[in-house]
């Protein structure tokens, strides 16, 4: 019987494990295939997308924006599939292999942890065009690659001066989702910007979890958790970079009467209706627009291989004005902005 | 009567085969339930793998098969090692920068890394091994707990230790060189896939040898075996049995410590933020599905790779969801643990049984007369 | 008929089990049943307490036919159970203890004590509500657990071997007890395999053999000898001590070992002197529980003395290792052979290999050879006829006799010096016994010291050469098996009789030596 005992503790630790590998990438409808909209241009997108995939409410989905935007608007065809929590490399390049032998010839990798794997099925299929976000290693260049990278700490410069401006304790957070240096990125653009306006200013930082364990881009209860200490601390701005988990930080201000600043998308527009109105701005980092203007060039004709940085000044990175909150200071930001895009202030990005 | 009675060799094989049907049966009811195509997706399931897919599936098999063999070194002990994933991770982490410092040149950087590995695991697994016998802390508490310190400690230290790619979003420690990398081992002429097997699936061979020789073979095994199976007689016949947990958890703990060594060496050259994780826990399914068995084991991480793989087959060619890798897997581990305890049951049973009749059958072919008594 | 079982039949592996038991058993008389070890009728017992249900046959009570499914249906049909091990908690009262998972009936208040004392003078048990149970003694609490199936209703008690752990003073107590139930109109059904006790309690017995009801008989009308006969089917063989072999080089010798308790405790082994010599057997009486696995324990070397020492042959070994005391020559047969001898799941020659991991034939170096282990392994299988059809299979698969003289087989072939049997004999069967008591005088003809722990006084007196009785982990003096009494060896195993039987308490060791060496 303590035999039997054993083994079934052993059962449900195992299972646990499983369910926990399944629990950090939730929600996401199955892959879906075929979208057709307009005319039918004989394009057909690939998208392979980082741990979550379709309906992360995230990262994930402001790619597949895009690709609904493209669909819709240049009649591509498209298959998506998405990684798994602490999978193989090779799982990565069996996706990227499979999407391309079911005749998906134009390949978007989403995420930094496909650099390795779409170098290596970039060179064995030649003529597909790939294109991969948040990664411009060596790892992943190619002459078949668009490399799309963001300048997130222009962004984050901005909305931390916006958080500088509106708080009145002088004490302001940040909260990223996982530690890691894409995160760290948005971190050290929003301390510089907040210290171009406040030098004396207190600066709250607080990442979830560490690598390798990613769960911090998904944990609600996590995000919720950390703002609620900051705001009891004093903070009266948090700006969080932590995906899914951004949900808990607006709950908790909201809670705490509060300020927030969204990310990635227009969280304003995106996020619980309940809780809009404690999001002061977003800092917009356009995956859309980036995976858009990828498979618009292929539709065109003009791929153009290497690092197209999307930056303030190509517009990819910005902060958003919804709700009306930081129109007092608009002038004050669009400063900032001209000077980082003039050259004058250089954002430190780590 | 037999070695090898083919009763209950047979037994032995129906469990695990009963087991993975009972799975697809059950699988196929959750699928027709969400109305996902039934049809689709066992058409990916039995579809022959591709050759670069075989690849993968091995190399796949090959680390889990190492994780599965430390888990298994404990259950042989009756000790539930849970904590295999944070020994591994430890001791990819410290092999990784060893290695990466390059102190020693070509091979010899390797084999001296491979040691850092596992003394690195063992250590790792030795806190909890010293927590149990010492202060009596069950092995699975601190081996758990010992996993979250695991991710800190090494996301901690990762910090200090990465090396910046200039326009790379991904923590790692340095790259190793060229010379001291494990090549692969090319099946070309077998079968046609450029991809290339672990080269360090030689070692997990060898593992695999050393656990069945160690356990079945040595003195030292056979004092494993007998604790585990009732440590009380264990301790009468001799056996040390504290010395014995923390002995067998710190080689449990280095084993686990080898589990990442075919990634480092064979492919990503570092450790860092996107190696492959949770191969520890998916040990603990592979051990239980082979039931500890060296060769069991070897098959049920080889199936456990073939699952894994399938999640890409599943998005892109039936258009389901790769959770069901998942609860297949899940499935599969809960039907596998009810279907051993049952023939192991009806194998003792089955025994006893036999045992009984033939030494009836004895008594009456001696004492004739007793049976007209 | 309180209880009338007909054809009942139930299979199970490997074990002697029922086959068409046909019952009786008249109200308001005690009914015993009896048999050797393994033949069926705690089997019989749990089917008629609904823990186990038959195969075959049926079940009538009070004349009306039942299907027992648990025990439950069995509390409800008024039939109760006394287990031979007690199921109390230590730390709770006796009206605790009684109404627990009985809180229904008299609530768990006064009103369940008043019903505990009307009980207890009903049938003259002596039991007080408001005990601590951890505070009373063995007698005490047999009679807790019958106040505890009466409270529940019970009309029909079995009573599963209820001497077995009871000195001869309390089974006289007990019998008085069962006289009381039986007049006041309940039915008793006794469990036992000790004749002299059935005889002088039974009104009615019934033997079985084999599983199977062979006979009833009238305890007036039969004698011991005749009952035993009819228990195991044919002449009745007992332990006959042979010439001493008794020289006076010793070879096992303990001084002054004392092993602490718990916390606040008294001492498990106080002061225990005791030498063996080579070709001694010296039994050691006593009730469970008052220090003999403990001794068992320091000189096997599973524990250490908090004081004294254990000399074998001149060394000491207080401070060795199990191991190292084994290797040294002290075989050991184990109180519970599933516990501390087999690896039940392990085929007979790992069995075999097992306590001796380090001597040939079972190793060379660090690796095990696995052939000589399994020839040796059939040599002893004939040697000590050994009931198996094969060496592989798991020593689980085998009765108790055999798994038995598997281990004695085993302990044998390594030449030991000394022998420590705890229990040898307990749970096999009648021709095991004798031929366990045959090896054991083998080893003492072959020049052993052999230390013999046994409860069963019988055995005591016809293999020892020397009997000393512990209690609360104190020894008395020497016993000379050839004169001592069973009421000279009970008022010392109860202390009850303090000074005329402790006449030897306070012999010392050069006393001892002495003493056994006159003993022829």
């Amino acid at each position: 019987m303590r035999q039997v005992m054993k083994m079934a503790v052993a059962a449900t630790v195992a299972s646990l494990a499983l369910a926990a590998c399944g629990s950090s990438s939730t929600g996401t409808p199955a892959a879906t295939g075929g979208s057709t909209g307009g005319a039918a241009s004989g394009i057909k997108v690939g998208m392979a997308y980082d741990v979550g995939g379709r309906g992360d409410q995230s990262f994930n989905d402001a790619a597949a924006a895009g690709l609904d935007k493209a669909a819709k608007e240049l009649g591509v065809t498209s298959k998506e599939a998405s990684a798994t929590t602490g999978e193989a490399e090779s799982a990565r390049e069996e996706r990227l292999q499979q999407l391309i032998d079911a005749g998906y010839t134009n390949i978007v990798a989403v995420g930094f942890a496909y650099a390795k794997s779409v170098g290596k099925v970039a060179k064995a299929n030649p003529n597909v065009k790939f294109a991969i976000v948040d990664d411009a290693s060596p790892d992943s260049t190619g002459a078949n690659i668009e490399n799309i990278t963001f300048a997130e700490h222009e962004g984050s410069f901005l909305v931390g001066a916006a958080a500088a401006l509106k708080s009145k304790s002088g004490h302001i957070g940040f909260i990223g989702g996982v530690e890691v240096d894409l995160i760290k990125k948005f971190a050290a653009g929003y301390m510089a910007g907040a210290k171009a306006v406040n030098p004396a200013i207190v600066i709250d930082v607080k990442y979830l979890t560490q690598p390798p364990d990613f769960s911090g881009f998904g944990s609600v209860d996590k995000g919720k958790a950390a703002a609620e200490g900051m705001y009891q601390a004093g903070a009266d701005v948090i700006y969080q970079a932590a995906g899914g988990s951004g949900g808990g930080v607006f709950t908790a201000a909201k809670a705490a009467g509060k300020m927030a600043i969204g990310v990635d998308s227009d969280q304003a527009k995106t996020a619980a209706a309940d809780v809009r109105d404690v999001i002061i701005t977003s800092m917009l980092k356009k995956v859309d627009v980036g995976v858009y203007d990828f498979i618009k060039s292929v539709k065109d004709g003009a791929f153009k291989a290497g690092v197209k940085v999307f930056d303030l000044k190509s517009g990819g990175v910005d902060y958003s004005t919804t709700g009306g909150k930081v129109d007092d200071i608009k002038a004050k930001l669009d400063g900032y902005k001209a000077d980082i895009i003039s050259g004058k202030v250089v954002v430190p990005s780590k | 009567m037999k070695r090898l009675d083919p009763r209950k060799l047979a037994l032995g094989a129906a469990a695990p085969l009963v087991a993975i049907l009972v799975s697809l049966l059950l699988t196929s009811v959750i699928l027709l339930a969400a109305g996902d195509p039934v049809g689709a997706v066992w058409a990916q399931f039995f579809k022959a793998p591709l050759p670069r897919q075989i690849i993968a599936i091995v190399n796949e098999a090959t680390v889990l098969y190492l994780s599965a063999i430390a888990v298994a070194i404990g259950f042989k002990m009756n000790l539930f090692n849970i904590g295999v994933d944070g020994q591994y991770r430890v001791a990819s982490f410290a092999a990784a920068v060893f290695a990466g410092q390059h102190w020693l040149p070509g091979w010899l950087n390797i084999i001296v890394s491979l040691i850092v590995a596992i003394l690195s695991g063992a250590i790792w697994a030795g806190i909890a091994g010293f927590l149990k016998v010492g202060r009596g802390v069950s092995e699975v508490i601190s081996t758990i707990m010992l996993n979250y310190i695991a991710t800190y400690l090494v996301a901690y230290l990762l910090k200090g230790a990465a090396v910046k790619v200039e326009g790379s979003n991904a923590t790692s420690t340095a790259i190793i060189k060229e010379d001291s990398r494990v090549p692969g081992i090319s099946l070309d002429g077998i079968i046609a896939t450029p991809n290339k097997l672990y080269g360090l699936i030689v070692l997990a061979i060898l593992v695999g040898f050393l656990y069945w020789f160690v356990l079945s073979k040595t003195r030292f095994g056979f004092d494993l075996r007998a604790t585990g199976r009732s440590e009380t007689a264990a301790v009468a016949s001799g056996v040390k049995v504290k010395r014995m947990v923390l002995l067998s958890m710190v080689i449990s703990g280095g084993a686990a410590g080898l589990v990442g060594m075919p990634l480092l060496f064979g492919q990503d050259y570092a450790y860092g933020d996107t190696v492959q994780s949770g191969l520890g826990f998916a040990g603990i399914a592979v051990a239980l599905l082979g039931r500890n068995h060296p060769v069991g084991i070897a098959f049920a991480a080889l199936l456990w790779g073939y699952l894994n793989q399938l999640s890409n087959g599943l998005q892109i060619g039936a258009g389901v969801s790769d959770r069901l890798v998942l609860i297949i897997q899940g499935i599969i581990v809960l039907s596998v643990v009810i279907a051993y305890e049952l023939s192991r049951r009806a194998g003792l049973r089955l025994e006893q049984n036999r045992v009984a009749a033939e030494l009836a059958a004895q008594r009456a072919k001696q004492q004739p007369k007793e049976v007209a008594a | 008929m309180a209880v009338e079982l007909h054809g009942i039949t139930k299979r199970f592996p490997g074990v002697v089990a029922n086959k068409d038991i046909e019952l009786s058993v008249r109200r308001g008389t005690v009914h015993a049943i009896v048999g050797e070890n393994g033949a069926g009728k705690s089997t019989l017992m749990k089917i008629l307490y609904g823990v186990q249900q038959p195969d075959e046959g049926t079940i009538a009570v009070n004349g009306q036919q039942l299907t027992l499914k648990s025990p439950t249906d069995a509390i409800k049909a008024g039939i109760g159970m006394v287990f031979q091990h007690f199921m109390l908690a230590d730390n709770l009262t006796v009206r605790e203890n009684v109404v627990l998972g009985a809180e229904k009936l008299h609530g768990i208040g006064d009103a369940a004590s008043a019903e505990i004392r009307r009980i207890s003078d009903a049938y003259g048990l002596d039991v007080e509500p408001d005990d601590l149970v951890a505070d009373l003694g063995v007698g005490a609490r047999q009679r807790i657990e019958i106040l505890k199936v009466l409270y529940r209703g019970a009309k029909i008690l079995i009573l599963d071997e209820p001497t077995a752990v009871l000195v001869p003073q309390e089974v006289t107590e007990l019998f008085n007890n069962l006289r009381e139930l039986k007049a006041e109109g309940l039915t008793v059904m006794f469990i036992s395999h000790k004749l002299d006790e059935v005889l002088s309690v039974a009104d009615d017995i019934t033997v079985i053999r084999r599983g199977t009801t062979v006979a009833e008989v009238d305890p007036k009308t039969v004698n011991a000898r005749q009952l035993a006969e009819l228990m195991v089917g044919s002449a009745l063989p007992s332990p006959q001590t042979e010439e001493s072999t008794v020289t006076d080089r010793p070879v096992l010798t303990i001084q002054g070992v004392d092993l602490a308790g718990g916390a606040g405790r008294r001492k498990v082994l106080d002061g225990i002197d005791l030498t063996i010599h080579a070709g001694e057997i010296v039994g050691i009486a006593g009730v469970e529980g008052n220090g003999q696995a403990e001794l068992v324990e320091v000189i096997m070397g599973m524990r250490e003395p908090t004081s004294g020492q254990v000399f074998l042959e001149g060394t000491d070994i207080s401070d060795w290792q199990v191991r190292e005391i084994r290797e040294a020559g002290v075989g050991y047969i184990p109180e519970d052979r599933h516990r501390h001898g087999l690896l039940l799941e392990s085929p007979l020659w790992e069995n075999r290999i097992l306590g001796h991991q380090t001597q040939a034939p079972n190793v060379k170096g660090q690796l095990i050879d696995a052939k000589s282990a399994k020839a040796d392994t059939e040599r002893i299988v004939k040697d000590y006829d050994v009931r198996t059809p094969s060496i592989h299979v798991t020593a689980g698969s085998l009765s108790g006799g055999n798994q038995q003289k598997l281990i004695i087989g085993r302990e044998m072939s390594h030449a030991p010096k000394v022998l420590v049997a705890a229990h040898p004999t307990r749970g096999v069967d009648v021709g095991a016994q004798s031929s366990i008591w045959d090896l054991i005088k083998t080893a003492r003809r072959n020049g052993l010291a052999v230390l013999l722990i046994s409860a069963d006084l019988e055995e005591l007196v016809g293999l020892s050469d020397t009997i000393r009785v512990i209690l609360r982990g104190k020894l008395s003096g020497a016993f000379d098996p050839d004169t001592v009494t069973r009421e000279e060896l009970g008022s010392a195993m109860t202390g009850a009789a303090g000074a005329a039987s402790a006449a030897g308490a306070g012999t010392t060791r050069h006393t001892d030596s002495t003493s056994d060496g006159g003993t022829p």
